[in-house]
């Protein structure tokens, strides 16, 4: 058939082409991306960069403020704290205990809740139900009391909030994902596969899966906000990382003594987690929007 | 003097690939008291083009008309709020999606008493109640059995059939003089159908309402209309009386339309091919320049790269350089 | 609507008791003896050793004790503080109103600012207004609570001295309790420096209660703006245009109704993050609520007071999240159509 095309075809660009596409479209998200980037590889590689120790006490400087002020020097960029330590160094080491221990206990509770998720979402009747009804008492507990509970249990550290973020996160997702498959599960396409002579296994990966992902990546981005939030918060209310640890939300409740003095000791380590935070934050929204136009 | 009369209206819409010409010199007369028919396939403007009339469109279309005129006053130069106040009045509009047009978390009775215009004969205390009333006569006027239930039913337990039934009696409440009907019978069974045109037309006919039909069916169309407009893409193809256009269509894209109507009373081959355009409609990014109908004509030469007027012949109208009519060009040697 | 609600009352129960079970298991994981744990009375006589055993059956087996256990706290027996040396219950019932009346304040003024400001930012069709508006919000959503609490109160509480920064109310005023709500004490008692206690309690919730409000206030901000938008685009809203109604009336009667259904169900999911960061917020500001109270109960290792703590929280959680869920039905009709269906 030898037919002229009338009109020129638009090359249409492949799911995640396009996601990427509408996602790099705006600078903020982008801009966000970067940041996680840069405080994956500060969790993986802090230790290495870092121009201190994070025990070392420069006792010829205690409490010096940062570098742009009168009294500052460089070669402590963002000032020491009471112990003469340097700030700049202890926020490189403790990247892999707030956004390093974060993202593991996320990517612990995305695995255990995305396979907990999608079998109770296959699952029908009486089974489905007592799980729900598990999971909504789960939910109903704050994350902060969970890790009050686990901290009463275990005694404080890091390794604990580990646990109690993870047992706290766990049924958010659980529980997204459950309700996804669920809802996947009454459509009518699952139906035409299904007449189509597909059993349960290949209905769920091949049918249902691909329109879920979306839900863990969207979850995925809040429980990592969550998660650092909680870490910072616990590591604050010295039930998480204890005193010497350079955890930022430890650092935050070290420098309160100095805080009326030196207040650079409290607000550089919280600008610390609202830039982390906002980073992943912004990835999020960027992704949602980008995601958005395929699920309507 | 027509009670609407449109010149030249186009829109753009802003589409990702860039502004895009969603209706092209559109060109509408409609009289007092026909019943005025506008065809077209979907995608084609018709919904469009009755927002465009009413002002309810979104405020990121840009609208430009040589003239737009409401019963001799010019509707372009009105601010936004007068111009829908006197719509309001004067017209009302029938949706596609009857139970989307309503409020779901009201019941179809608090709005239809929205619709109600405030009448100051009742004293203030019988007011409510008076209104309510009326409602539900307007209600048992369109043809519904049991008012009062269906007035304090929300819009979802409604089927939709009565949820149009209702809607036009939400246009008739204003008593207005042009009623705009987008397909009103979209997904309704065809007994449901009959009765909502049998009701148009009837209050087209005793209540002198003009009524501006929407919808993609010819044959419907032709059952109830005194004119009709057909519109392809975006353009104004041709327009006259009903009963002229049906018997001697002046535009290749009409009479393309009324070779398509499928025809039982001769004995067809089996798995013939029904006869139909070559391509098919194009999307709003790739529109062809000049006459949209271009590449699909029959008909179409090298002029129809330029868009053809709206040329007249007595109260036919039509837009193509080389339109079918034997008479013309008799006249054009008698004068 | 009523076996609605009746179903309703069978989540709360059955979610309560799982409730109690996890606190029933964790309380035999405390590194505590198990009496002492479960009564918090540390040197118990031999009466009151035989009183536990027999309160707590924990001579029986697992599910007995599990049982003896519900009914204990159900009853409101949740032993005695070992700090205070006070029943747990009692302490419980000082510190709860404070909190409600925290959070209170807090919700209305994240309910009241957010949602014109959503309504603003949906409607508005200057881009950098509706930039300026999600850049903010993103940001509050971002921000570490207890960060903010300490810069506000370094800020308007030191530097410039305009607000106190612990407590409830000043110590010099004595307002005899009542209600448990400070601010509604200080209108109910009749003295002197009435209205003058008032103002000062006033200025003691302004900013516990402006830094709780940062994270609902951005969701609720979020959620109206996404749902605004979504039902200025529906055929409904274009059929009261057609009607002749004016902007105004369209917006406030038909647009708005509709927005804040799905924000009364997000409100319901954020209730949990919300009472994390209540905690926060009572410890940096030493407001003598439940989360101050819990905190410190964790630092003595009063473990009465860990269990009965969040056993409160969680049940008011519980009881919220529940009510929510039957308002949002009642108040959206569309809601109650698959009711029909399911009951």
């Amino acid at each position: 058939m030898g037919r002229t095309k009338l009109y020129l075809d638009d090359d249409i660009p492949s799911h995640g082409k396009r996601i990427w596409r509408l996602f790099a479209a705006k600078p903020q998200a982008l801009a966000g991306l970067w940041g996680v980037v840069l405080l994956l590889l500060l969790a993986m590689f802090g230790d290495y960069i870092a121009p201190y120790a994070a025990e070392y006490q420069d006792q010829a400087a205690l409490l010096m403020p940062p570098s742009w002020s009168n009294q500052g020097d460089v070669s402590h960029f963002l000032g020491t704290d009471d112990l003469g330590r340097d700030i700049f160094s202890r926020l490189l080491h403790g990247a892999q205990y707030t956004f390093g221990v974060a993202f593991s206990v996320v990517l612990t509770a995305l695995i255990v809740g995305v396979v907990i998720g999608s079998i109770s979402g296959m699952m029908r009747g009486l089974k489905s139900s007592i799980l729900g009804h598990l999971l909504d008492a789960l939910l109903s507990i704050p994350s902060l009391l969970m890790a009050i509970l686990v901290v009463a249990v275990t005694g404080p550290g890091l390794e604990n909030v580990f646990w109690a973020v993870g047992i706290s996160l766990t049924p958010q997702f659980v529980r997204s994902i459950h309700q996804t498959v669920h809802d996947e599960l009454q459509k009518e396409y699952v139906t035409a596969a299904s007449l189509d002579g597909a059993n349960a296994l290949q209905i769920f990966w091949y049918v249902i899966m691909p329109n879920v992902w979306e839900t863990v990546i969207i979850q995925t981005t809040l429980a990592m906000s969550a998660a650092i939030l909680d870490i910072a918060a616990l590591g604050f209310l010295n039930l998480g990382a204890q005193a010497p640890m350079p955890e930022w939300g430890a650092m935050v409740l070290q420098g309160l003594d100095n805080f009326l003095t030196s207040p650079w000791t409290v607000t550089i380590p919280g600008v610390a987690i609202l830039l982390s935070v906002l980073s992943v934050n912004l990835v999020g929204d960027g992704l949602r929007s980008a995601l958005a136009p395929m699920r309507n | 003097m027509p009670l609407l009369d449109v010149r030249n209206l186009t829109i753009e819409l802003d589409t990702p690939q860039g502004p895009a010409k969603a209706l092209e010199r559109v060109s509408l007369t409609i009289n007092a008291g026909e019943m005025h028919g506008l065809i077209g396939e979907s995608g084609s403007g018709r919904s469009l083009l009755a927002r465009a009339i009413l002002g309810i469109h979104d405020p990121s279309w840009k609208i430009t008309a040589d003239r737009l005129m409401w019963d001799g006053k010019n509707l372009m130069d009105m601010p936004r709020q007068e111009r829908r106040s006197l719509m309001g009045d004067e017209i009302s509009m029938i949706f596609q999606d009857p139970s989307g047009s309503f409020n779901p978390t009201y019941t179809v009775g608090h709005q239809l008493l929205e619709a109600i215009p405030k009448g100051n004969k009742w004293t203030f205390w019988r007011h409510t109640r008076e209104k309510k009333l009326l409602a539900q006569k307007w209600l048992h006027k369109v043809g519904i059995k049991n008012p009062r239930k269906v007035f304090y039913s929300y819009p979802w337990e409604l089927s939709e059939g009565e949820c149009q039934k209702v809607m036009i009696a939400m246009a008739l409440a204003k008593q207005p003089r042009l009623l705009i009907a987008d397909e009103p019978t979209a997904s309704m069974e065809p007994s449901t159908q009959a009765q909502i045109y049998r009701l148009l037309t009837q209050l087209n006919q005793l209540q002198n309402v003009t009524v501006l039909l929407i919808s993609h069916e010819l044959d419907t169309l032709s059952n109830w209309c005194n004119r009709m407009t057909v519109l392809y893409c975006g353009q104004v193809m041709e327009s006259g009386p009903t009963a002229e256009l049906m018997s001697q269509p002046n535009h290749p894209y009409t009479k393309a339309l009324l070779d398509n109507m499928p025809d039982y009373s001769t004995n067809v081959r089996h798995k013939k091919l029904m006869p139909t355009l070559p391509g098919s409609v194009p999307a709003l990014r790739h529109l062809p320049i000049g006459c949209r109908l271009g590449p699909r004509c029959p008909e179409a030469r090298r002029q129809c790269v330029k868009q053809p007027m709206l040329s007249h012949y007595k109260d036919r109208y039509f837009a193509c350089h080389f339109p079918y009519q034997d008479e013309v060009d008799d006249d054009d040697t008698l004068t | 609507m009523g076996r609605y609600l009746l179903r309703r009352l069978n989540l709360f129960i059955a979610t309560s008791l799982v409730l109690i079970a996890i606190l029933f298991f964790a309380t035999r994981l405390f590194p505590a003896e198990l009496n002492y744990a479960l009564s918090g009375i540390a040197l118990p006589t031999s009466e009151q050793q035989l009183q536990i055993q027999h309160d707590f059956a924990l001579d029986k087996s697992t599910l007995r004790q599990f049982f003896a256990y519900s009914a204990e706290r159900l009853s409101g027996n949740f032993g005695i503080s070992v700090t205070s040396q006070r029943p747990v219950s009692g302490e419980l019932l000082g510190v709860l109103p404070a909190s409600f009346e925290l959070a209170f304040v807090a919700g209305l003024l994240a309910l009241i600012v957010g949602v014109p400001l959503g309504v603003i930012s949906a409607l508005s069709r200057s881009k950098s207004l509706q930039k300026l508006i999600m850049a903010v919000t993103l940001t509050g959503y971002s921000i570490p609570v207890f960060w903010l609490g300490l810069l506000l109160s370094l800020w308007f509480g030191v530097q410039l001295g305009w607000l106190p920064i612990s407590g409830q109310i000043n110590l010099l005023y004595q307002i005899p309790k009542v209600t448990g709500f400070m601010l509604l004490d200080t209108l109910l008692f009749d003295g002197t420096y009435k209205w003058a206690a008032f103002i000062d309690a006033l200025q003691h919730i302004i900013m516990p209660a402006c830094t709780l409000a940062v994270l609902p206030f951005t969701v609720v901000v979020r959620i109206t703006r996404t749902a605004m938008i979504s039902v200025m685009n529906q055929t409904y809203i274009r059929a009261a245009e057609a009607r002749g109604l004016s902007n105004t009336s369209i917006i406030l009667k038909h647009a708005l109704p509709n927005a804040l259904i799905p924000l009364l169900k997000h409100l319901g999911l954020m209730l949990g993050p919300f009472a994390s960061y209540a905690i926060v917020v009572e410890v940096i500001f030493s407001w003598p609520g439940i989360g101050a109270w819990l905190v410190s109960g964790i630092y003595q290792r009063d473990y009465t007071v860990i269990q009965g703590g969040i056993f409160a929280v969680a049940l008011v959680i519980i009881f919220f999240s529940i009510l929510i869920e039957v308002l949002y039905t009642a108040a959206n009709p569309v809601s109650r159509k698959d009711m029909y269906g399911t009951n």
